[in-house]
């Protein structure tokens, strides 16, 4: 007599037709929830609001000036003092003569601190400055 | 005898076909109503920096000058209004300019104390803005019938020429520390 080897007769598969739904879902995820960005900031700093705001079309002449609530200034990837900003702005407006410095300002900041960076900019010759605020409803 | 024939296994299915439309369809959902954030503010030029300044002299009703101080107290032309009544303050003044030649246009000059607080610099910079944003869209409504925005880049320009923003930042004083 043969034996022969028992075999359940039902299907054991995982349905895999899915998967690659499954993975677009995923990758979708990602990319609504990612936001580009490729300095990490450094300093804590919250926007104030304003209602008469514009956009800046092009963010590719944008360079960022960050003012925490620890009067920190950030440029790039760095913690600067006020007295450099003048040779590194300059050296940004070497580079892109039509630079907008976007100033993200702590919204508790003086306007004393804020007038010297103004100063500064001016100095580089960095005139098209650029508030940051957030959209007030 | 002969083993009785089984039955063929049934299996039930899910139709998948229609899966991947559905996912195409969410991602161009996505797609459609995602909003890359854009930067946003309020743009200004500096002046560019001289050593030794010449002044000018200025009619005075060509100026309106804005002085906000450490406490947050706003005068105008010398009359104490707080915040936000700079728009009503400034937009008619701005209004009776229109017409008037280029040399002749209404100069706001905003001038802080070294101690005042950012945040109400921003909401007096935003009220200026927004007085010079409603003229120039109450100018292109009458005229063109449309918002400033919808205007074709040659009427901009026209409507810009007429009312231009000309804001001068005035340095706080340096005694102060």
């Amino acid at each position: 007599m043969e034996f022969k080897k028992k075999r359940a007769q039902i299907k054991q598969e995982i349905p895999t037709t899915s998967m690659p739904d499954i993975v677009f879902m995923l990758l979708m995820f990602f990319m609504v929830v990612t936001t580009l960005r490729e300095v990490t900031v450094l300093v804590d700093f919250k926007l104030p609001e304003a209602k008469a705001i514009e956009k800046i079309e092009n963010k590719r002449l944008i360079s960022y000036i960050w003012v925490g609530k620890d009067k920190r200034l950030q440029i790039n990837d760095s913690i600067v003092p006020l007295k450099d900003i003048q040779p590194i702005m300059y050296a940004k407006r070497e580079a892109l003569p039509n630079i907008i410095v976007s100033l993200r300002i702590d919204k508790g900041s003086d306007m004393g601190l804020v007038t010297d960076i103004q100063q500064e900019l001016r100095k580089a010759y960095c005139l098209r400055i650029n508030y940051s605020a957030n959209i007030k409803i | 005898m002969p083993l009785l024939k089984k039955k063929p296994l049934r299996t039930a299915e899910i139709p998948t076909a229609s899966q991947a439309d559905l996912a195409f369809l969410l991602l161009l959902f996505f797609l459609v109503s995602t909003v890359i954030d854009v930067d946003t503010g309020i743009g200004l030029t500096l002046p560019e920096y001289i050593e030794d300044i010449q002044t000018v002299e200025v009619p005075k009703d060509r100026m309106a000058a804005v002085l906000i101080n450490e406490n947050g107290d706003v005068l105008v032309d010398g009359n104490p209004t707080s915040v936000f009544q700079i728009l009503n303050n400034i937009k008619p003044r701005i209004q009776s300019k229109i017409e008037l030649p280029s040399n002749k246009k209404l100069i706001v000059s905003v001038k802080t104390d070294r101690k005042t607080n950012y945040n109400i610099y921003i909401q007096a910079l935003d009220q200026i803005k927004q007085a010079y944003f409603e003229v120039r869209d109450e100018y292109s409504n009458t005229n063109y019938g449309k918002k400033y925005n919808d205007l074709q880049p040659e009427q901009q320009d026209i409507v810009k020429d007429k009312i231009p923003i000309i804001i001068s930042l005035a340095e706080p004083e340096a005694v102060k520390k």
